[in-house]
């Protein structure tokens, strides 16, 4: 077991793992935080996906601790039913969400996009959701309610 | 050189496990006090959105908010058989089993609300709003919730039910080829815009065009994006997908090997809904989601023959089988 400290939607965490554990595991199994998604466990989905210091990754991918003293935001951190983030939102009322076991982690490249470039074309739009596979909804709801959103975190 | 081309196809299809097959769905419905109602069914929602269909029917019938309906679905503990979530039966079949069992208690209710209100039959009781009347006379009405409040407690009266309903087929006799196999039948009609590279053998889809005859639209937005899903699956059947066999062992069990549509390779979906009523489905309805893919298979591979005149008859239109075929027809073969 290694000693691990990581901060999860802005609250610290000490805790033991294994030193091959994923980082989807720590998250899931020890922490509780079930939002993140394993859909393939070997980087090709998108389910899995967390903002890592601002950046996505695939937490299937991510050893545990290589998260070691960084900030981690799952979609526990992004908004809930009562103050939802303008990405989540903008989901619901485009009817973006099927199935929904794509959605935290479409939802969590979305805000990754729009943290960084809030008026973004839709080919960037599409570029950076392309990583997050969908199979209930053809996309079309998802990058109409990315682009939704974009105009309201802008002020278009 | 990149060259562009439309494809159309149609397609009709059977909903319903068919051939006279035992296709039964069931529902267990309550009326709360407080105004909302629970309706309990086997039907899973995998994300084709029924669980939204069932409190919207239930909603409809009883005058009150989608929210206010609890759908308890897929949990074999407490819910009837309603078959399973494929054959695009649920909207149609539990969807019926749902309506026919909530007008059983709503009959229950409105037999107690005539006696009540001293209406001459149940039939004139309407349900709006969260209210319960009189029709067409609103000083003859109150608060549902009241209502069954009161005769749940002052009366003992429970508004509970239980139906069932089976879709009607029947087996196609091998003799002379009659028969009802399925019932009801869904069709639709998809465009497809493609442009082919005639130096690599990609084909991008640029834009489909989806008509589909769902009956009735229960929920719109939910039913564009059953469309747009079977689009991307159809774009994803037509040139990407395929499960390679070696022995009888997949070898490519995985999404690195076994490629579906991203974001980035769906074309532009325009989906036209359009709404010819079902006598038998729940207000019209009638299934959608497996006919919304298959037109979008045969619409791109008449695109890609009307852009490069070669006619691809195996899945998917990959590049190497476009390029082999574009050689065929350039040695003067018929680019079958
Ligand atoms: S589960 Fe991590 S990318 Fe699929
Ligand atoms: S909503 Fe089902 S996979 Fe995206």
């Amino acid at each position: 077991m290694v000693e691990l400290e990581l901060t999860v939607n802005e609250k610290t965490y000490k805790l033991e793992i294994e030193p091959d554990e994923r980082l989807i595991d720590v998250l899931r199994r020890r922490l509780g935080f079930t939002g993140t998604k394993e859909g393939c466990g070997e980087g090709e989905c998108g389910a899995c996906t967390v903002i890592l210091d601002g950046r996505t990754v695939n937490s299937c991918l991510v050893l545990g601790v290589q998260a070691h003293g960084r900030k981690i935001i799952t979609i526990e951190g992004v908004g809930d039913r009562r103050r939802p983030h303008p990405v989540q939102r903008a989901f619901v009322e485009e009817g973006a969400v099927q199935c929904g076991y794509c959605t935290p982690g479409m939802v969590l490249s979305a805000k990754a996009l729009l943290d960084k470039n809030s008026d973004p074309s839709p080919q960037e739009i599409g570029v950076a959701m392309s990583g997050n596979l969908c199979r209930c909804t053809g996309y079309d709801k998802i990058l109409r309610a990315v682009q939704r959103a974009a105009r309201e975190v802008s002020g278009k | 050189m990149k060259k562009r081309g439309t494809g159309l196809s149609c397609t009709w299809y059977g909903t319903g496990y068919g051939n006279g097959f035992p296709d039964v769905s069931s529902a267990f419905v309550e009326i709360h006090d407080d105004g909302t109602a629970t309706v309990l069914t086997g039907a899973v929602d995998v994300g084709q959105g029924s669980s939204t269909v069932f409190a919207q029917i239930m909603a409809e019938e009883l005058g009150l908010n989608p929210e206010d309906i609890l759908v308890c679905s897929g949990d074999t503990d407490v819910t009837p058989d309603s078959g399973t979530t494929a054959a695009t039966r649920q909207t149609y079949n539990t969807g019926n089993a749902v309506l026919k069992a909530v007008r059983q208690a709503k009959l229950r209710l409105q037999e107690f609300a005539a006696r009540k209100f001293s209406c001459p039959s149940p039939e004139g009781i309407e349900f709006k709003e969260g209210m319960i009347g009189v029709r067409g006379d609103p000083s003859r009405s109150m608060p549902l919730s009241e209502l069954v409040w009161e005769a749940r407690l002052l009366h003992g009266e429970r508004f509970i039910s239980a139906a069932s309903f089976t879709a009607q087929t029947t087996p196609v006799s091998l003799e002379n080829g009659q028969g009802a196999p399925y019932w009801p039948y869904a069709f639709g009609c998809q465009a497809a815009e493609v442009e082919v590279d005639t130096e690599t053998g990609t084909v991008r889809v640029l834009k489909i065009v989806a008509a589909h005859d769902l009956g009735r639209a229960v929920n719109l937005t939910q039913a564009e994006g059953q469309i747009a899903g079977g689009v991307a699956q159809g774009v994803g059947y037509a040139l990407l997908e395929e499960v390679e066999l070696t022995e009888g062992r997949i070898k490519n069990p995985a999404f690195a090997k076994y490629l579906i549509p991203t974001a980035l390779d769906v074309p532009e979906i325009e989906s036209m809904i359009v709404e010819e009523p079902e006598d038998t489905g729940p207000y019209g309805a009638k299934g959608l989601g497996e006919p919304a893919m298959l037109p979008t298979v045969a619409a791109i591979i008449n695109a890609i023959d009307a852009a490069v005149g070669v006619r691809i008859t195996a899945l998917p239109a990959t590049p190497e089988k476009i390029l082999a075929a574009l050689a065929e027809k350039e040695r003067g073969g018929s680019g079958d």
